[in-house]
């Protein structure tokens, strides 16, 4: 057995190809100065190149062979002067082409990044986080791969071709058009070969994503698959998406081998005809001995490149294959994306300012009106949910677990768009507001603490400088100071990944204490003190008592001892809203709220 | 590696071949030219040496397209091979390798490195075996014709090498530190996407891509500083080998006219010396490649030679069956060699199928100490025993085989949720799985999804509610069936009729199965024969519920706390 679709990237099965090099251009844009100077340096390169075996010519037809030894060394010295002119060049060429190839690969990078971070969360619940940083990393680590091997020169390398067709023709017609009689079976081969090779291309780039999203879920759940005796079935699942990377490379192999093979042969191919054909000549007194020379020296040289071609071809249709991929992430935007903000038009780059009172008079009203919600399909998770949340009122939502209270939070600050209905601010729907003018204004303390990697100060402040002067404040606040001043570099110590150097417990204040710093004008606590004991659930109570007053917030909670000080008490069932008033309220009804309340106080 | 020694032979012979070939042809032309020179003396027409050339050409492609396959495949199966290796390693490894390291790191030690180790061990080795053929002929083929011209036209080659010699030690650096830095960007890549609810709460896009382009950057630096090597290696290269055509050009071309050299020795030579000039270029992308390649590999080394500290036991204790007696004998633990230690002298036994409690303030110690159990972090010998054997000779999977953990933090592997539930046993039927979510109180739940038990849920569980993914963490651990059950606070995220729901189910379920269950909630460790109190890593009460209550201090504290909220909210 194996997990089937899981692990399963989509291949992108889109015939790009002449869009996609065009739009592949378009990143060169910026740089086109550099490239007009490469494409420049190309001439006088293949110049000097070109030029050594005419020197080589004229040294045997004129000296040599007429053992004439003056003039001699000043051919040698041109001679030197063209190496020395072609080393310069290539330099050069070399030089500007990668660093033309890293800023255009860094771009990129800076491009889906930047796209990544406009993806709705919903993108997230789909898509591994292997898969993505394989198309960040290795998918654009493969165009490096394009440009070290010059796709730059490939217009220097036809240049050249150009150039040596042109002399050949000129120096002998009826001998290079012999010549050139193998040529258009090397076409042929090389067109058929490209469509294989694309389609072998698109599987590798697919396959090593899933390997790095099975990898990267293996890494997170290494003490699970441990605790439960597991790494021998792990190893088995990665080892066939391991191998199915492997054999989805291994007919690209033969295919470049076969084409390289190809073109080596022709050219030797080429010059058995030309000995055959041209001796024919000689013998007949139609050719000079130095011309044939020159002639066979020149198939060489006119073979190189194309056999350079041919092995920067593969190079070339793996990189085609990648930058499919990058494409096709950079193209997800459409309908994916959050939707309009018809405020703002897009709104990639919110301003870095958080602090609640700034984002204009703080709302008086924030209604739920009938709204539906369903992640997938119409498996609604809300069903005409209503509620209406006024200035400074502190609201808890309680109810059965999975019935709906996470995502009624993710949906007041849009992490997710409401399906039907509406929520509204002061009777403004807020899709009509800008995402960060709605965002900046709600602190959340999510279920599911995350800390990054950083000090405990940048994961309470976020990089932000107004909520790191509140940093330690805040903490103060919600009791972290304690435990923190208790480490060896209190507000600098480093956190680990996810922050596994911490409890549970330490990481829930952490993540409280960064929506306190922000200083939301709503507060939006989902289950913020499930992890903490009762003392210091106490001690952030009585910290928050001040903070809360004058705030809106929403408070889930179930531990209906922590929603006490609530306003109102809303009991929310499968979607739906069940109940709702002030505790006593609740309890004089003797419904949902009054059953759960005796469970839990029950003695 | 070592396995694959033929495949490199058979394909070093393939090459040698092919190369044969190649060598061959010049050397036909030779004849050829010298034929045409002196069409008296020849003794074949050009057409007999045409066809030859021709024969050879053939062969030389059918042996090349071999020696490329067997290669540069063997290649692609060491890097097979190598990843395998390099997962296996991964399983053995244990917690703390997994805190200090970043996954983004790991993820492009997995394939940004190891590309590159490929790169060396198939495109590097075909070109260093087939530069040293062609070196060698083509220097022996040259010998021949004239020795004291070779030793001229190969003057400027060991001056190169030298030189390149310099130059790759640098490149080793560069590369590492190219490397590093691409690990970096992989990692903060890695984060960004785990965090994207955060990121997008809080409006750190922005700030986000700042970072990423300062990571970006770095790595783009780094990039250069290896571009200007490169750049400098290809025309130095190039050069040297112009310069030996230019020797030859004006020695070789002074003894044709002298008469001590024939003109069909003369291109001869040059032919060869041509064919050196080729594998020279490479040789500079070699070196790169050969830079990269090590240093990637030593990236890769460090994994495979990261040394587990939990490992199996030297000589393990034959074990059949363990009870499920747990004892501490003074337990004293720390994360890093800290100067204080997190846990402290904790004694304790733990009869099988008692139930015990374990209390106390967040960071107190609790998770460690339970964690401790499977031997997640290393213990020292002689401190914790089960069935009378220290744990540390218990063979690993028998140890954790009898384990049934649900970790304070649930992690489900995007599976569906019947996979996930029946991880911790083979092929669990779907009876089985269906009972153990009944039992967790997960059933009605699951059955309201639309594909029930075969939904497939999000990575690390993010499209289940905070209290599913709990729930079918505990599912997965009873299913275990096992004869310790340890549940670090299991129940933080569900709701007080969920809650007891499973309480009751579970009581059920116990039967003589040791327990220990971590909670802030002491309505949860009620029924507990033993509650232990641990604070700042002593357990500083213990007791029973009753016992604790009588004793007036910290539980009785906190337990009259929570009764006097209860108290307050019915006013
Ligand atoms: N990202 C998601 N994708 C798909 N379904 C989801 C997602 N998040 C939650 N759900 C489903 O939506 C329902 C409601 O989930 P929600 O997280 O809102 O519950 P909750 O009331 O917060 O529960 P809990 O108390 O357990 O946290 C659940 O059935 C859950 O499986
Ligand atoms: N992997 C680790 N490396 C270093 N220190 C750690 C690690 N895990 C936990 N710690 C530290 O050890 C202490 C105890 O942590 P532990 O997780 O055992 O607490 P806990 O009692 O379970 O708390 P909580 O109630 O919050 O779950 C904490 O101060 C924490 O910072
Ligand atoms: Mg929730
Ligand atoms: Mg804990």
């Amino acid at each position: 057995m194996h997990y089937g679709g899981i692990y399963e990237d989509e291949i992108v099965g889109k015939a790009y190809d002449r869009r996609l090099m065009g739009r592949f251009l378009g990143y060169l844009r910026p740089y086109r100065l550099l490239v007009v100077v490469t494409l420049l340096l190309l001439p006088p390169m293949a110049a000097a190149r070109l030029a050594q075996p005419y020197l080589l010519k004229l040294a045997i037809d004129n000296h040599i062979v007429k053992a004439q030894m003056e003039g001699l060394p000043l051919l040698a010295g041109w001679f030197l002067l063209l190496i020395l002119a072609e080393s310069i060049f290539t330099y050069a060429e070399v030089w500007l082409l990668q660093y033309v190839g890293q800023k255009v690969m860094f771009d990129l990078r800076l491009a889906l990044f930047s796209h990544v971070q406009r993806m709705p969360a919903a993108f997230f619940d789909r898509t591994p986080t292997g898969s993505l940083v394989t198309r960040l990393t290795s998918d654009v680590e493969v165009l490096g791969e394009m440009f070290a091997a010059g796709i730059i020169t490939i217009v220097g390398d036809i240049m050249v071709l150009v150039g040596i067709i042109g002399i050949m023709l000129w120096m002998n017609l009826k001998l290079s058009l012999v010549t050139f009689s193998v040529l258009p079976l090397l076409v042929w081969v090389a067109f058929t070969f490209r469509r294989r090779m694309r389609e072998a291309f698109r599987q590798v780039r697919a396959r090593l994503a899933n390997l790095n999203a099975f990898l990267a879920e293996s890494i997170g759940g290494m003490a699970v698959v441990q605790l439960f005796n597991r790494q021998a079935r792990e190893q088995e699942e990665f080892t066939r998406l391991n191998a199915s990377y492997r054999d989805a490379n291994l007919p690209v192999i033969s295919w470049d081998a076969a084409l390289y093979a190809l073109v080596e042969t022709l050219s030797s191919v080429a010059v058995g005809i030309i000995v055959w054909y041209g001796g024919g000549e000689i013998l007949q007194g139609a050719l000079t001995f130095g011309a044939l020379v020159a002639f066979i020296q020149y198939i060489e040289k006119f073979f190189s490149p194309i056999r350079d071609l041919s092995a920067k071809y593969s190079i070339m249709q793996g990189a085609m294959a990648a930058l499919e991929r990058i494409f096709n992430l950079l193209d997800r935007e459409h309908g994916e994306s959050l939707g309009s903000t018809r405020g703002e038009g897009a709104s990639l780059l919110p301003p870095p300012l958080m602090g609640g009172g700034e984002g204009g008079r703080p709302v008086e009203r924030i209604e739920f009106r009938d709204v539906w919600f369903a992640y997938s399909g119409d498996d609604y998770v809300l069903k005409g949910f209503d509620l209406t949340i006024r200035r400074g009122e502190t609201v808890a939502l309680v109810g059965e677990t999975g019935g709906g209270k996470t995502t009624v939070t993710r949906l007041l600050s849009r992490l997710y768009e409401v399906e039907r209905g509406s929520i509204a601010f002061d009777g403004t729907d807020i899709r009509e507001l800008p995402l960060t003018a709605l965002r900046s204004r709600i602190g959340v303390v999510l279920q599911d603490p995350y800390l990054f990697t950083g000090s405990i100060e940048f994961n309470i402040s976020l990089g932000d400088d107004q909520a790191r002067s509140r940093a330690e404040e805040a903490a103060h606040i919600v009791g972290a100071d304690r435990f923190i001043r208790h480490l060896p570099n209190g507000y600098g110590e480093e956190v680990r990944e996810r922050g596994v150097n911490l409890s549970a417990g330490e990481r829930q204040l952490i993540s409280f204490a960064r929506a306190v710093a922000f200083d939301p004008e709503i507060l939006v606590l989902d289950e913020a003190t499930a992890s903490v004991d009762t003392a210091s659930e106490r001690l952030i109570q009585e910290g928050l008592r001040g903070l809360m007053e004058g705030r809106t917030s929403l408070v889930v909670a179930h531990r209906l001892s922590t929603i006490q000080d609530a306003d109102r008490i809303v009991v929310i069932h499968r979607g739906e809203k069940m109940e709702e008033g002030t505790h006593q309220e609740l309890l004089a009804k003797r419904g949902l709220y009054y059953r759960l309340y005796q469970l839990q106080f029950k003695d | 590696m070592r396995s694959r020694r033929g495949t490199y032979l058979l394909g070093g012979l393939c090459l040698l071949g092919t190369n044969s070939c190649a060598l061959f042809i010049p050397w036909l032309m030779k004849l050829a030219v010298e034929g045409l020179q002196f069409p008296h003396k020849a003794q074949h027409q050009p057409s007999h040496y045409a066809l030859l050339i021709i024969a050879a050409a053939l062969l030389q492609g059918i042996i090349r397209i071999f020696s490329r396959t067997t290669l540069l495949h063997a290649a692609r199966r060491i890097e097979f091979q190598l990843r395998e290796e390099l997962y296996a390693k991964l399983l053995d490894l244990d917690l703390p390798f997994f805190s200090r390291e970043r996954t983004g790191d790991i993820l492009s030690r997995f394939s940004n490195d190891l590309t590159n180790v490929r790169m060396l061990m198939g495109f590097g080795v075909l070109n260093v075996i087939n530069t040293a053929i062609i070196y060698l002929a083509a220097i022996f083929l040259m010998v021949r014709i004239s020795p004291s011209l070779t030793a001229c036209a190969i003057i400027p080659f060991p001056l190169m090498i030298l030189g390149v010699k310099r130059l790759s030690a640098s490149m080793f650096r560069r590369s590492k530190r190219a490397q590093e830095e691409l690990a970096r960007l992989s990692s903060h890549v890695e984060e960004n996407v785990s965090a994207a609810a955060v990121v997008r709460a809080y409006c750190r896009e922005t700030a986000q891509i700042e970072a990423f382009r300062e990571f970006n950057s770095r790595y783009l630096e780094s990039n250069m500083g290896m571009a200007r090597l490169r750049g400098w290696m290809i025309p130095v290269i190039a050069a040297t080998g112009a310069i030996g055509t230019l020797i030859v050009l004006i020695l070789g071309g002074s003894r044709v006219i002298a008469g001590s050299l024939t003109l069909g020795d003369f291109v001869a030579f040059n032919g060869y010396l041509a064919m050196l000039i080729w594998p020279t270029v490479v040789l500079g992308w070699i070196l790169n490649l050969m830079q990269r390649g090590a240093a990637s590999m030593s990236r890769l080394n460090h994994v495979l030679e990261a040394v587990a500290t939990v490992t199996e036991p030297a000589e393990p204790a034959s074990v059949d069956r363990l009870q499920g007696e747990i004892e501490f004998r003074n337990l004293t633990f720390s994360y890093d060699q800290q100067t204080t230690p997190l846990l402290t002298d904790i004694s304790l036994t733990i009869k099988p199928g008692k139930k015990v409690g374990i209390a106390g303030p967040v960071g107190s110690g609790k998770s460690s100490l339970v964690r401790l159990i499977p031997r997640l972090y290393p213990v020292a010998d002689g401190q914790i025993f089960i069935d009378g054997i220290d744990v540390n000779r218990i063979p690993l999977a028998r140890l954790r085989g009898a384990i049934g953990f649900v970790p304070q933090e649930s992690f489900l592997f995007s599976r569906s949720i019947g996979d996930n539930i029946g991880y911790g046993k083979e092929e669990a039927d779907p009876g089985e799985i269906a009972a153990a979510a009944r039992l967790a109180s997960f059933e009605e739940d699951v059955l309201r999804f639309p594909d029930g038990y075969g939904t497939l849920v999000g990575e690390r569980g993010v499209t289940l509610s905070g209290g599913q993914k709990q729930r079918a963490a505990i599912a997965r651990a009873l299913l275990k069936n096992p004869s310790i059950l340890i549940l670090d606070d299991p129940l933080s995220a569900v709701d007080a009729r969920t809650e007891e729901e499973i309480l009751e189910s579970m009581s059920g379920y116990y039967g003589d199965r040791t327990v220990l269950i971590v909670s802030h909630r002491l309505s949860a460790l009620r029924e507990c024969d033993l509650i232990l109190v641990l604070e700042e890593g002593r357990v500083v009460e213990q007791g029973d519920h009753e016992g604790l209550l009588a004793m007036g201090g910290r539980y009785a504290a906190t337990w009259h706390e929570q009764q006097l909220r209860a108290e307050i909210e019915r006013l």
